[in-house]
């Protein structure tokens, strides 16, 4: 067991910051639970957020939407949910319902927990999700589904030593890390999630939970404690180091002794070319999806100058691993934006890590930018996720590079007029 | 209470940030939880905006809230402080406008001087975006426009430009245009570029434009009864209606010169108005007449949308282009008294005002028309049923937002509205890019299937099926002799996406063979993937 130091420093500011709320997560969710519907109590904001930001209105009928709240019943004690669950259920026939909180809900002290329960039946559960962004950013709401989804994993009885991969990745990235656990001689028990909601994996005593997103700290410690499961504390596999750490501890956790150094440098050598531009470049990374610390890691290990990482949320033991590979790297939680635009302007880094809100501003000041959501969007898990990830953070460098000049005082101008 | 997936409007605050994001010196302060920043996205997503929309965030947490601890005067200070704007607009959100606290006393808290700061707190559960945007940027024309002297040549106020706007800027450089063959001054365009001194000028212009019903008109109401300042609130949509603007243009600005003593304006030969300065304004009144035009009498229209756009492309389709409207109707319901008296004698039936999408979807359905003009919503609808649309009003998307020269108005409009008009009937691009981008096609084939049988006669016809591309891609390339796969990497393989299966499936073969491997196993795929990259 590696030693977790305790003294890392972490830099606490005041959240001013650019990025989404919790509901953003439906965007990947329900396509991950493909029985599943994900209904929001909320507000036109909700809807407008879902639709515009995420543009998610390219389905045909998505299984997801908004109970609305319009000004008359703002002063109903309970919301009535009734009638929109029939709908839901005579459209979609979902196996299970995840309902959402929001802001102006949560404002009003909606019995959510209660309102969830009334609603549920034998064969539909509703399932309150805490997702507001009164408390919760971005990923995090991944973390309150699965924590509702807990109760609907099997309890798996003590015996067999099994793994479940705790995070939602795509059906091509489990089946590698599945394969890759087999490999290995340990007993995959499945993902939470699974992508239908009657295949939750059974969860016991004899489970080792490895988290696969950096996101998940609840759910990781309610079912530590509920289900006698041990947590994985390793790096999250991404790029070369995170890989082989997290195999290799996971290894461990089933008595199974391996090196991976080989496969490592050979993944590293892989990326060589890539590795070559990143080394000594400065990356800022401004705070969006949680996934800062695992990619800064990943940064710095392949020789990058990490300048900035900053991060909506850093649990001091869930990410212990990762905060010790950062030694030496300014670490921001909840940080002030208008105080890295201004340590932005000075350090003039070669890359910054963004948001949506801030990517193409960023851009316009000259900077090279690289939108944080898309590492959400990439494959870059594990072995075979290590040259999407390389390439992720190489491509806007080399395009770039291969772009003419730029005279921003001829091709920016009138583009902006308000900025001008 | 209702189920909703998707909304026309935007909010109050998304119509308040449409104003200050179009105006230079000017920052809104939203007092909101994090996920109200979303707003922000759409400006620097779709606009592109290469600078900081002007758009900061006051955090309110729980934890706030239940410490009863307010961050609004700290941010107000650190926007003062970083930015150093002119005005600071203050705005609630949906959730923190119930918590009823004072903006103005946090405001005050602040410490800024209360000629820096306007908290603009509208009820989010009443009033909608375009509301919003209209009645802020008249607090800002009530705030700044003092009486002045008219400027010494003829000149106009073009009221209602705002952020995100519809075509925005090439409406406004075809106006440009036309102003400036007719030899006319803009004063100030309003919001989009103006500061807080562009504001204050607005009385020295002789004549208000403001051809959107939504933003801008009471602005102008506003100048003209204060001001005495005439103004113009036709949109010069079509090329009758684009005549008929100028003509009242100059119409009105020769008033004001006679008063003046400055010789009037005279409309100059219609060519003086295209791009070459030789030519006819606009190719739609010889289009119209041509054979193959002939056609589209029996062409039957249905147009949704906003005020502005709904009113002047009814219009613009029965008398311009002679086809037949079937329906019309507007989300706009504040506004469904005018379009109903505009378009009074142009349809069949009863004006439809819904903000529901799923009510417009079905009356597409059941008529299937051979156009439809709406949003972006109307064109996702029509794509289900096979049906040609165009996108004529917000809500947008990221495609309506292009580089190119396509404005709605003036001449210039009227030749890309024609066009537009052309290709979404005659070619059904839609049915092409849904063949071409397939995805989007699986997903309609499967839902649509379920959803209306009656529909499926029409898809089978219509979009070729790009599962069936896919398939008879697969075989062809297992004829040519390639690398043998087993099931299980066939399964695999599948779950690629499937534009990018054939790249994927090729590679695979190449480094397979590269490794001395003749068939292609789960193993050896997973190898390839790990070796190439995904």
């Amino acid at each position: 067991m590696m030693q977790v130091s305790g003294d890392v420093q972490i830099i606490k500011e005041d959240n001013v910051t650019h990025s989404f709320c919790g509901l953003a997560c439906v965007g990947w969710m329900y396509q991950k639970i493909k029985d599943s519907f994900f209904l929001i109590l909320g507000t036109h904001t909700c809807a407008h957020f879902l639709q515009n930001a995420l543009g998610m209105m390219i389905f045909a009928k998505p299984r997801f939407g908004i109970a609305l709240m319009e000004e008359g019943d703002l002063s109903k004690n309970e919301p009535t949910l009734e009638e929109i669950i029939r709908e839901i259920k005579a459209d979609h026939n979902p196996s299970v319902i995840f309902l959402l909180s929001s802001c102006t809900p949560e404002v009003m002290k909606v019995d959510f927990k209660g309102l969830a329960h009334h609603l549920s039946t034998a064969d539909v559960p509703v399932l309150f999700v805490p997702a507001s962004g009164l408390v919760y950013n971005f990923t995090q709401a991944e973390d309150s589904v699965l924590h509702a989804l807990v109760p609907f994993c099997p309890v798996a009885p003590a015996g067999q030593k099994s793994v479940v991969f705790l995070g939602s990745v795509n059906d091509a990235t489990a089946d590698d890390l599945r394969a890759e656990a087999e490999e290995l001689g340990i007993h995959v028990a499945g993902f939470l999630p699974e992508s239908r909601f009657d295949k939750m994996p059974a969860i016991g005593p004899d489970t080792v939970l490895a988290p696969i997103q950096p996101y998940l700290s609840r759910v990781a410690v309610k079912l530590e404690r509920e289900r006698g499961a041990r947590v994985l504390h390793s790096l999250f596999p991404f790029g070369p180091d995170g890989s082989r750490v997290f195999w290799e501890d996971l290894a461990r956790e089933f008595g199974i002794t391996v090196d991976l150094r080989d496969r490592e440098k050979a993944a590293w050598e892989k990326i060589r070319t890539q590795t070559a531009l990143l080394k000594g470049k400065k990356v800022f990374l401004t705070a969006d999806t949680m996934m800062e610390l695992p990619l800064a890691r990943f940064l710095k290990s392949a020789g990058a100058d990490v300048v900035e990482c900053s991060s909506a949320y850093i649990n001091k033991k869930f990410h212990a691993r990762e905060l010790e590979a950062l030694q030496g790297v300014r670490v921001v939680e909840q940080p002030n934006f208008h105080r890295q635009l201004e340590d932005v302007t000075r350090i003039q880094p070669d890359l910054i890590v963004t948001s949506l809100m801030t990517a193409n501003p960023f851009a316009g000041h000259g900077f090279v930018v690289k939108w944080s959501m898309e590492f959400m969007l990439m494959p870059i898990h594990s072995w075979s996720g290590v040259i999407p990830l390389a390439n992720l953070f190489v491509s806007p460098l080399h395009r770039r590079s291969n772009l003419p000049a730029f005279d921003k005082e001829v091709w920016l101008e009138g583009v902006m007029p308000s900025a001008e | 209470m209702r189920l909703a997936f998707w909304l026309y409007e935007g909010t109050a605050l998304h119509g308040i940030s449409r104003v200050t994001n179009s105006m230079k010196g000017v920052h809104t302060v939203y007092h909101a939880p994090q996920g109200d920043d979303y707003i922000t996205a759409t400006y620097s997503m779709l606009e592109r905006t290469p600078d900081f929309p002007g758009l900061s965030i006051s955090v309110v947490r729980g934890r706030d809230l239940a410490q009863g601890v307010s961050r609004l005067p700290g941010t107000l200070q650190q926007v003062d402080h970083h930015y150093h704007p002119d005005l600071t607009v203050i705005a609630p959100s949906c959730s923190t406008a119930l918590l009823q606290e004072d903006l103005h006393q946090l405001t005050a808290h602040s410490g800024l001087p209360p000629e820096k700061t306007l908290v603009y707190a509208l009820n989010p559960f009443r009033v909608s975006e375009n509301e919003a945007a209209d009645g802020l940027l008249t607090e800002l024309v009530k705030r700044y426009a003092v009486p002045q002297e008219k400027t010494a040549q003829p000149s106009v106020n073009l009221l209602g430009f705002t952020s995100l706007g519809f075509h925005l800027r090439a409406n406004l450089t075809s106006l440009r245009r036309m102003l400036q063959t007719l030899g006319i001054t803009v004063n100030v365009v309003a919001p989009w570029g103006a500061g807080i001194e562009d504001l204050k000028k607005l009385p020295a212009a002789w004549l208000n434009i403001a051809p959107y019903r939504e933003i801008g008109l009471t602005a102008a109401e506003y100048l003209a009864e204060t001001f005495a300042m005439p103004a113009i609130y036709k949109a010069p949509i079509g090329v009758e209606p684009t005549l008929a603007w100028l003509r009242s243009v100059i119409e009105q600005l020769n008033i004001t010169g006679a008063e003046r003593g400055v010789p009037p304006l005279t409309l100059p030969k219609l060519s003086a108005f295209s791009l070459d300065g030789l030519s006819a304004p606009s190719g739609v009144p010889w289009f119209a007449r041509t054979a193959d035009m002939e056609s589209f009498s029996n062409k039957r229209a249905f147009v949704f949308g906003d005020a502005t756009h709904t009113v002047a492309i009814v219009k613009f389709l029965r008398d311009e282009l002679g086809m037949k409207i079937i329906g019309a109707g507007t989300y706009m319901e504040r506004h469904a008294e005018w379009v109903r008296k505009e378009l009074e004698g142009y349809l069949p039936g009863p004006l439809v005002v819904t903000d529901r999408f799923q009510d417009v979807a079905k009356i597409i359905d059941d008529e299937m028309p051979d156009l439809v003009c709406g949003t972006q919503m109307e064109r996702h609808s029509c794509r289900k049923l096979d049906v040609p649309c165009m996108v004529i009003c917000p809500p947008t998307h990221i495609e309506n937002h292009l580089l190119g020269y396509y404005p709605f108005f003036g001449f210039d409009g009227s030749d890309v509205i024609a066009d537009r008009v052309y290709l979404s009937c005659k070619l059904g691009l839609e049915k092409h890019l849904i063949d071409f981008f397939g995805d989007a096609g699986l997903e309609y084939e499967e839902n649509g299937a379920s959803l209306s049988p009656e529909v499926e006669p029409v898809s089978a016809n219509g979009h070729v099926s790009s599962g069936v591309d896919v398939d008879v891609e697969q075989e062809a390339l297992a004829d040519d002799g390639e690398m043998k796969w087993t099931d299980d990497a066939e399964t695999m393989l599948k779950k690629v996406p499937f534009f990018v299966r054939k790249k994927v499936r090729k590679n695979t073969d190449t480094f397979a063979r590269s490794i001395g491997e003749s068939i292609v196993t789960v193993d050896v795929f997973r190898k390839a993937k790990e070796s190439l990259g995904g």
